[in-house]
């Protein structure tokens, strides 16, 4: 985290939008309206949103959504989405059956 | 920005929003500094266990607490889902060294008020139909369990904001200073914050704090990793373990499988700035998995990462007014099993900082216990 | 554990280019990649390349491929496919998969190029079934020989929304519309000409709605944007596909240089998160580097060029060639570098919607650039597209208007009719000494097909050459309708000549047969007789 964040500065009445139900996240489903009304809960680290939504955490970790997300919390946040950092990539790069990833050579 | 408060508490994890959230409650003003995100450290990266079974007998109490009191109703009291699932724990083993090992650990367990017994492995197998015919016991204990530990992180921050707590992240502590005798400013690289209390509650990063005010917590960094898979049809709801800990593990609400374990060298893992993982600890715990639960072969492993826990001299944490330090708290040393009883240190450490008795006896976990062999 | 000199994690451009320099400087080299062919995205790019002869222009994208995995494995380069690399770890250790096992192998080098993945923008209906990225959609079509829909919504209008369009078009698709968020088109005019003169309408400032449908798109709603990305009210449209495709830009899958800790920074211009990289190609982590649009979304070319670097670096800090050698490789190849990214499409001038004029002075044609054809009137500014002194003799046509890196028509020309000098972004000139015979093999060679022979008869007819790429070959004496550059019907043309030697690489000129008076106005033949 580079920027220091207040967490309690108001974000404001959280106002339902028409386009809530809209799916950001594919894998998991998750909908630009639950990452929205999390921003509203505090949450602006997308670490954070990941962990309490479960955003980029599917089969494609994130690959898809990464950026939509920050979009929607950058929006949210009425800044610019490059103060957001991106959750971190981990290995295995793919999905990897047990069994592959336990017979080493 | 008004920097003081009431209490300040350093660290932003489950320790640390517990405890703000257990001070709003009682009408405290507390501002949190922490340096990454809400969760960073340990938090995040625990296996999720709410456990009894197989612990130090010191802290069974504050298990066995949490367990009765507060894990039941806590998503309720939050207003978030923390995924607590009690469905027992089974401890499994192989051998016959593994029985005696587990009959060590139940029976300490047992005679310390705890409802854990051994259980064979046809017993164990009813109990959990996936294991393979290899176990040939293990140990039960019915009222353990386990819950996401980033939800709870999470929940407990996200409560603890509503009620009035300040949070601000991005804050790197550097010291504490005393004013006058006792501990009252909080000295970041941005920042000098002031309270009343402080509580140190960052994990691994305790002892670099705490050691700015001459106070040691003899610890030490242990690199532990973990792995979670794609959701899965539901197979089980237990906790489960082994006996010469290999891995540890459950299927969370989500159906993925999370399963913890090590290398066995890992004392001697080389310390990286980021806890990344080993090129040999997944498989390692892969192999372990695959002889118990052998339905799991073809799962798909999403993920895997690791963390950093803080291990104390004896493997309990430090939940301690610091005496020498008036104004001080230290939560911290937890060793890798704090999430369990997070809830309840919470409280606790509340009521270490605003100077009420505590709801347990906290004399095991003082911070000066620390003693030479002789 | 296995070690190798150099690993090379990406059988794409700059991967296959990287092993290359490093193999032929003495190392062994380790190639892996995830997918069966090797090639990366050159696999599936069946369009001819652009830049000069050193950077394979003219050259169909997959044959750059095949030719590079050809000189590699020639120079003894061990090559893994079918092999996902799981994680970069310590030391430069990586676990890759092989067969139903994980093998650890480690690199005193390691260069990752694993290339890009496509971008998404989320809208109402985008999970039905129908919506696909436009890369996607080009590895169905031409790796697996599957057409992705019959009527597309193509989004996007950088040269991967054009180019696919036209890919879906030659595949038999029917490309209904191409629409951009922006109030220009993204790519090279000459892409978007190939796929205007058909008839493909652009809608620029427009952006897609919704998809509609039960279980699969069965329209597309489109509405205008204001200059706050707000739907303008009563602008929208319906439009209707069952395909939408999206072509929003690339991000570079940087995956496993996070995961090996590098050091990254945003760069929106070039895609995203990319690792902070010195000028010759090294990451923040020792022995780590990063070419190709891993390290920022560019082009194949660039990505070649970028390999090679990264391979002589590798070479140089392994100790086979001198630091003295070092330097005069990759002094050439930042040069070869550099003419890649002058133009109008160049890194600098990315994003830019300034741009006027071209570098010699000439207006930009707006209609190009909002329309993707460019108007009559603009021609006449150009003049390698204004009509020559004698119209009887068979000339060439050049409709090139914007300095791209580009220089395949002058090489082509065995008459020396086609000047572009040595800075190849200059738009091409006629030369008006020497003597064009007709060959046509500039038409073919052109890679944005710009190119076109006209001859006018005394008989009060005009014959139009022009490049052609799709099935079925009309034959001659075929019958049919001349479109003009917007792709409209402007008259009755007949098919004179089909010429398809092998020279001319699967690009068809066809010579048809056209009222004079049209001669500057027909650019493409539709078969049959109906007037559009």
């Amino acid at each position: 985290m580079k920027n220091l964040q207040d967490r309690s500065v108001d974000m404001g009445e959280f106002v339902a939008m028409p386009d809530d139900d809209l799916i950001i996240c594919r894998c998991e489903e998750i909908t630009k309206g639950e990452i929205r009304r999390a921003v509203h809960d505090g949450m602006t680290s997308l670490i954070e949103i990941k962990r309490y939504l479960r955003s980029g955490m599917g089969l494609c970790q994130g690959q898809t959504c990464a950026k939509l997300v920050r979009a929607v919390v950058a929006a949210e946040c009425k800044a610019s989405p490059a103060q957001f950092e991106l959750a971190q990539p981990r290995s295995p790069a793919r999905p990897i059956e047990m069994r592959t990833f336990a017979n080493e050579e | 920005m008004n920097n003081s408060a009431d209490v300040i508490i350093i660290g932003g994890g489950v320790i640390g929003c517990s405890t703000a959230y257990n001070l709003a409650k009682q009408g405290v003003s507390c501002l949190v500094l922490e340096k990454y995100e809400i969760g960073h450290g340990g938090s995040s990266r625990n296996g999720g266990g709410v456990r009894q079974s197989a612990r130090d007998v010191r802290e069974l109490p504050l298990a066995m607490y949490g367990v009765k009191n507060l894990w039941p109703t806590l998503s309720e009291e939050l207003g978030a889902d923390v995924e607590y699932c009690q469905k027992g724990n089974l401890r499994l083993g192989k051998t016959e060294k593994h029985m005696e090992i587990l009959r060590g650990l139940s029976g300490n367990s047992a005679k310390a008020g705890l409802d854990v017994w051994m259980v064979s492995g046809e017993e164990a197998r009813e109990i959990c139909p996936y294991m393979s015919d290899e176990v040939i016991g293990a140990s039960y204990c019915p009222t353990d369990g386990h819950a996401n530990p980033m939800m709870t992180t999470l929940a407990f921050f996200r409560r603890a904001r509503q009620l009035g707590v300040r949070f601000i992240t991005g804050e790197s502590v550097l010291s504490i200073e005393k004013i006058r005798g006792k501990a009252r400013r909080v000295i970041t690289d941005q920042s000098v914050y002031e309270a009343e209390t402080i509580v140190i509650a960052t994990g691994y990063e305790s002892r670099g704090i705490a050691s700015s005010v001459g106070i040691d917590i003899p610890m030490k960094k242990v690199l532990l990793e973990a792995l979670v898979t794609e959701e899965q049809p539901r197979m089980f709801d237990q906790m489960l373990g082994t006996a010469e800990a290999d891995f540890y593990g459950h299927q969370s609400k989500h159906g993925s499988f999370v399963f913890g374990g090590s290398s066995g060298i890992e004392d001697y893992t080389i310390d990286t700035e980021n806890s990344v993982t080993t090129p040999i600890t997944a498989p390692c715990i892969c192999r372990g998995i695959i002889k118990y639960f052998p339905i799991l072969q073809n799962a798909k492993i999403v993920r895997t990462w690791a963390g950093w826990i803080d291990e104390t001299a004896d493997k309990v944490p430090v939940i301690s007014r610091v005496s020498e330090v008036p104004g001080l708290v230290i939560a911290a040393g937890f060793t890798g099993h704090g999430f369990g009883i997070s809830p309840i240190v919470g409280l606790l450490v509340s009521e270490l900082a605003i100077g009420k008795e505590t709801t347990l006896d906290l004399s095991e976990f003082t911070y000066d216990r620390f003693k030479a062999k002789m | 554990m296995n070690r190798y000199e150099f690993i090379v994690i990406g059988a794409g451009p700059a991967g296959l280019s990287g092993a290359i320099e490093a193999a032929k400087a003495g190392m062994k080299v380790l190639v892996i990649d995830e997918n069966h062919r090797p090639g990366g995205q050159l696999f599936k790019q069946i369009h001819k390349f652009f830049g000069s002869r050193e950077h394979k222009a003219k050259i169909r994208g997959f044959m750059i491929g095949e030719k590079l995995l050809e000189e590699a494995t020639s120079l003894g380069v061990e090559v893994r496919l079918d092999t996902t690399v799981m994680g970069i770890y310590k030391n430069r250790e990586i676990i890759c998969t092989k067969d139903d096992k994980i093998e650890h192998i480690k690199g005193d080098h390691i260069l990752v190029a694993a290339g890009a993945s496509e971008n998404m923008i989320p809208f109402e209906g985008w999970t039905l079934p129908g919506v696909i990225g436009a890369g996607a959609a080009q590895t169905m079509m031409n790796l697996h020989g599957v057409r992705p829909g019959n009527k597309i919504l193509m989004v996007g209008s950088g040269n991967v929304g054009l180019v696919v369009s036209y890919q879906l078009m030659q595949a038999g698709c029917d490309v209904v519309a191409i629409i951009d968020a922006a109030p220009r088109i993204g790519g090279y005019g000459v892409h978007a000409s190939k796929v205007a003169r058909t008839g493909v309408p652009f809608h620029l400032s427009h952006t897609v709605v919704k998809a509609n449908g039960d279980d699969h798109v069965t329209s597309a709603t489109i509405g205008k944007v204001d200059s706050n990305w707000k739907i303008v009210e009563g602008s929208q449209k319906t439009l209707e596909v069952d395909t939408i495709c999206i072509a929003v830009g690339l991000s570079p899958m940087s995956q496993l240089l996070r995961t090996a800790g590098c050091l990254m920074a945003e760069v929106p211009q070039k895609g995203g998160l990319i690792p902070v990289c010195s000028d010759y190609t090294q990451t923040s982590l020792p022995g780590i580097y990063a070419a190709g649009d891993v390290a920022g979304i560019e082009e194949a070319s660039s990505a070649m060029i970028q390999g090679r670097i990264a391979g002589a670096q590798a070479a140089r800090n392994s100790g086979y060639i001198s630091d003295e050698e070092f330097l005069v490789r990759v002094t050439d190849l930042k040069k070869s570098l550099g003419q890649l990214r002058e133009g109008m499409f160049g890194h600098e001038m990315k994003g830019r919607t300034d741009i006027v004029k071209t570098e010699e002075g000439f207006t930009l044609s707006k209609s190009l650039l909002e329309k993707g054809y460019i108007d009559e009137s603009e021609l006449a500014s150009f003049p390698a597209a204004a009509a020559c002194e004698n119209e009887y003799e068979v000339h060439p046509i050049i409709e090139c208007t914007q300095n791209i890196p580009c220089n395949p028509c002058q090489d082509v020309c065995s008459k020396g009719c086609i000047i572009v000098g040595d800075k190849i972004t200059k738009l091409p000139i006629i030369s008006d000494t020497a003597t064009c015979t007709g060959c046509a093999m500039c038409v073919a060679s052109c890679p944005g097909q710009a190119i076109f022979l006209v001859k006018k008869s005394e008989d009060g007819s005009a014959i139009i050459s022009l490049p052609y790429e799709f099935l079925p070959i009309p034959q001659k004496g075929d019958k049919g309708m001349a479109l003009d550059r917007k792709g409209e019907s402007v008259c009755e043309a007949e098919v004179v000549l089909v010429q398809s030697a092998k020279a001319l690489d699967h690009t068809v000129v066809l010579s048809i047969m056209v009222p004079a008076k049209y001669a500057d106005k027909a650019r493409f033949f539709r078969a049959g007789g109906e007037k559009l």
